[in-house]
């Protein structure tokens, strides 16, 4: 292997000169260094800017700072708001992603065909994907207006009555959830079909000559060999649903009653309207424990279920 | 290996080099751009809110005024709503490169004043022979903080009701015009048909909602913006007067983000025969009421107890930490923009309120008035005309409330006192 050569020139000069031997010590680590440098500049930097706000009443502008202990934290846990805003979370992430990937691995699998049906279909699913998120929020704010929307005008026609999809806190955060899941499904599914394409035929022949059933074959065949690609695209789903924004501000506005507030609509609701950037950065800690808690049990619980090949 | 390894270190010292040589670069713009530009003139930025007419308003007293003299030169930037314009001028200011002239909505300039953002302007008005009585009184409330002016009187207006005219007369109602809440209620009844139009199709607006409990006899807040006062006798008969008109079926509220521009779509579109909006939407629905082939009239809001009306739109500001050249210069452009000229251009315009007597009186207005007598409504309402609250957290608590009376609209259940009540808990919670 190439990489082996490598290792034999780096040894030679260990022996020839002394000050070498440093040198060959020091530059793995200057090599990384610009990486380093990038992501502590825009990473560890402004997280740890963030914890040290989240102990400080300020408004962005005033030259003091109070250290406030951990008051924000105990108002924002104490705040029925909040807890709301973290079911809210919850419940968006849940249902999104799985929606969006059970709906996107049946396409996938009905779609994994040739044929100029299933070509153009899968343009058509992908295409939702590619729009910016405004557009999509401005196109369904008139397809979910309460008054003039397509869909109040379609469920009129079957004779059934008009629904408040944005504007009754009972549907608002449905409403959204269903954006989220039209306007992902193009990109999972595209994903899904490429790495069913990547399952070995052969697997599938030698399981029909046994006469397994289709809904096993599936089971004990396309899901292991599909499992790190549902392993992506689920962790992917939650980190970005966790994050939900542009829909919520423009739609919504995180009403109507903070039914549909999320963490970072909230935390830029009190960071840039209210003027309070030590509580929204101490609803930002929060969101990264949340996120960091479950990144790690699902790579703990799951990643020994995924079959890498 | 050496080769790359040495190719790499290279690559690594440049990149340093260039990273500290940015921060050299950084030093000497910067202080061009205090001093001027090229042609010696000194550049500021000036940040406005809304697009449309509004915003072709602003454009275009910023290049007459770059025309008027050789000495600055003024860069307008569109920077979307009041929220979104508040927003971005903190980030701004905190990233230390802010507009030096920008709009505060009136009841923001508390916050903007209280956390040194904005320049406390006392002293040029003391050096200037500017005419500071000239400013109409009724618009002069929001321009003190703590007893100093930090803001002059720009695009503002009032709350007035709009009427479809040409739908009261089909229904036979006065062309005078509501002038009491019982009367409104009449006028709303009238229009309300079984196709679904209503009287008025309106918003959970805490503009409108200052409006009724001012006229109730009450406010918002107290005076020095401790607490709340909006659960009051007053508060509960302002915000009964919505839930008593939604449950006969007379008022629509829209919310969500869009409730705004529902209920003018609602009027223009002659699914309701009132609206309250903003003076500054003047222009733009008449000319849509033209279009539609409706005529479109003016009049003073209803009155409860009071005549009561509160102001709105935004005054003009300097941001803070200015040198004094910029400061002198600052100083120079909002001055042409607040003089009396230039007023009544802006009224004339938008449909905003002329902010000085002068301009009110000027030819150019009364002619206007003559031809189109929409226009002097607001003015002459500004006899009614009271401040907004200016606390530092009122955008909190105007979110407080409005999610309180949302929940009280949607559920009848809830007793008007009970909804008024849980949201002043909360709110005062907020303003301690």
């Amino acid at each position: 292997m190439a990489f082996a050569k490598v290792q034999v020139d780096m040894e030679e000069p260990k022996t020839r000169q002394q000050s070498f031997i440093s040198w060959v010590k020091v530059r793995p680590y200057a090599m990384i260094f610009p990486a380093i440098l990038v992501f502590a500049l825009f990473f560890i930097y402004p997280i740890g800017y963030m914890i040290y706000l989240s102990f400080h009443d300020w408004n962005f502008v005033s030259p003091v700072k109070d250290f406030v202990g951990t008051a924000n934290f105990s108002y924002l846990l104490n705040d029925r708001d909040f807890r709301e805003v973290i079911s809210n979370s919850f419940i968006y992430t849940f249902f999104t992603v799985a929606l969006t990937i059970g709906i996107s691995l049946l396409l996938a699998i009905w779609l994994n065909r040739s044929g100029k049906l299933y070509s153009f279909m899968q343009a058509s699913i992908f295409s939702p994907h590619i729009i910016s998120l405004v557009s999509v929020s401005m196109l369904w704010m008139w397809i979910m207006d309460g008054d003039y929307g397509l869909l109040n005008w379609l469920l009129n026609l079957i004779g059934i009555d008009s629904v408040a999809w944005l504007t009754s806190p009972d549907y608002a955060l449905a409403s959204l959830i269903l954006v989220a899941v039209w306007k992902g499904i193009g990109f999972n599914t595209l994903v899904f079909i490429a790495g069913l394409q990547s399952i070995p035929k052969d697997l599938y022949e030698a399981a029909e000559l046994d006469h397994t059933p289709p809904w096993r074959r599936f089971l004990k065949i396309t899901v292991p060999m599909l499992s790190p690609t549902l392993f992506f695209l689920t962790i992917i789903g939650v980190i970005n649903s966790f994050q939900v924004f542009e829909t919520i501000n423009l739609m919504t506005g995180g009403g109507p009653i903070n039914s549909t507030n999320t963490f970072v609509y909230y935390i830029y609701e009190y960071g840039f309207q209210f003027f309070k950037i030590g509580y929204a950065s101490a609803a930002g800690v929060i969101l990264l424990i949340i996120l960091s808690v479950l990144t790690l049990v699902y790579f703990k619980v799951l990643s020994k279920r995924v079959h890498y090949r | 290996m050496k080769k790359l390894s040495l190719f790499l270190i290279m690559a690594l010292a440049l990149m340093v080099m260039a990273a500290c040589g940015n921060g050299e670069d950084s030093e000497p713009s910067a202080s061009a751009d205090t001093g001027g530009n090229a042609d010696g003139k000194i550049e500021l930025t000036y940040w406005y809110a809304w697009g449309d007419k509004i915003g072709e308003n602003n454009q275009n007293l910023v290049k007459q005024f770059n025309e008027s003299q050789d000495e600055i030169h003024v860069t307008a930037e569109f920077q979307g709503s009041y929220d979104e314009l508040h927003a971005k001028t903190q980030a701004a200011f905190a990233a230390g490169n802010a507009p030096e002239v920008t709009q505060n909505e009136i009841a923001s300039m508390g916050v903007f004043a209280k956390s040194g953002m904005t320049q406390d302007l006392t002293s040029f008005i003391e050096d200037e022979e500017i005419e500071m009585d000239d400013f109409n009184p009724g618009l002069m409330g929001n321009s003190y903080v703590d007893g100093k002016v930090y803001g002059l009187p720009y695009l503002r207006s009032t709350p007035i009701l709009y009427m479809n005219a040409t739908m009261a007369e089909e229904v036979g109602l006065s062309l005078d015009g509501p002038e009491t809440w019982e009367d409104f209620k009449e006028y709303a009844r009238a229009f309300t048909n079984d196709e679904g139009r209503v009287g008025m199709s309106g918003a959970i607006d805490l503009w409108i909602y200052e409006a009724l409990i001012a006229q109730a006899g009450g406010s918002t807040m107290n005076e020095d913006y401790t607490e709340v006062a909006f659960n009051s006798a007053a508060g509960a008969q302002a915000f009964d007067l919505w839930r008593d008109m939604v449950a006969e079926g007379t008022l629509k509220l829209n919310s969500g983000t869009e409730a705004g521009d529902k209920m003018k779509q609602d009027f223009i579109n002659g699914h309701s025969g009132m609206l309250f909006s903003s003076t500054a939407d003047l222009s733009y629905l008449l000319q849509l009421a033209d279009e539609k082939g409706f005529e479109l009239r003016t009049y003073f809001m209803p009155s409860g107890e009071h005549a009561k009306v509160p102001t709105g739109g935004a005054n003009l500001v300097m941001t803070n930490d200015l040198d004094e050249e910029k400061q002198q210069a600052a100083w120079e452009f909002i001055k042409f923009m607040t003089a009396s000229e230039q007023t009544a251009y802006a009224s004339e315009y938008t449909g905003y309120l002329p902010s000085r007597l002068s301009a009110a009186e000027s030819e150019k207005m009364q002619s206007l008035y003559e031809e189109k007598p929409q226009f002097k409504v607001a003015v002459d309402q500004l006899e009614n005309g009271i401040a907004r609250p200016m606390a530092e957290n009122y955008p909190e608590v105007v979110k407080i409330l409005i999610d309180e009376m949302t929940r009280a609209i949607l559920d009848d259940s809830i007793p008007t006192q009970d909804a008024l009540d849980a949201a002043a808990e909360k709110a005062n919670a907020v303003l301690k």
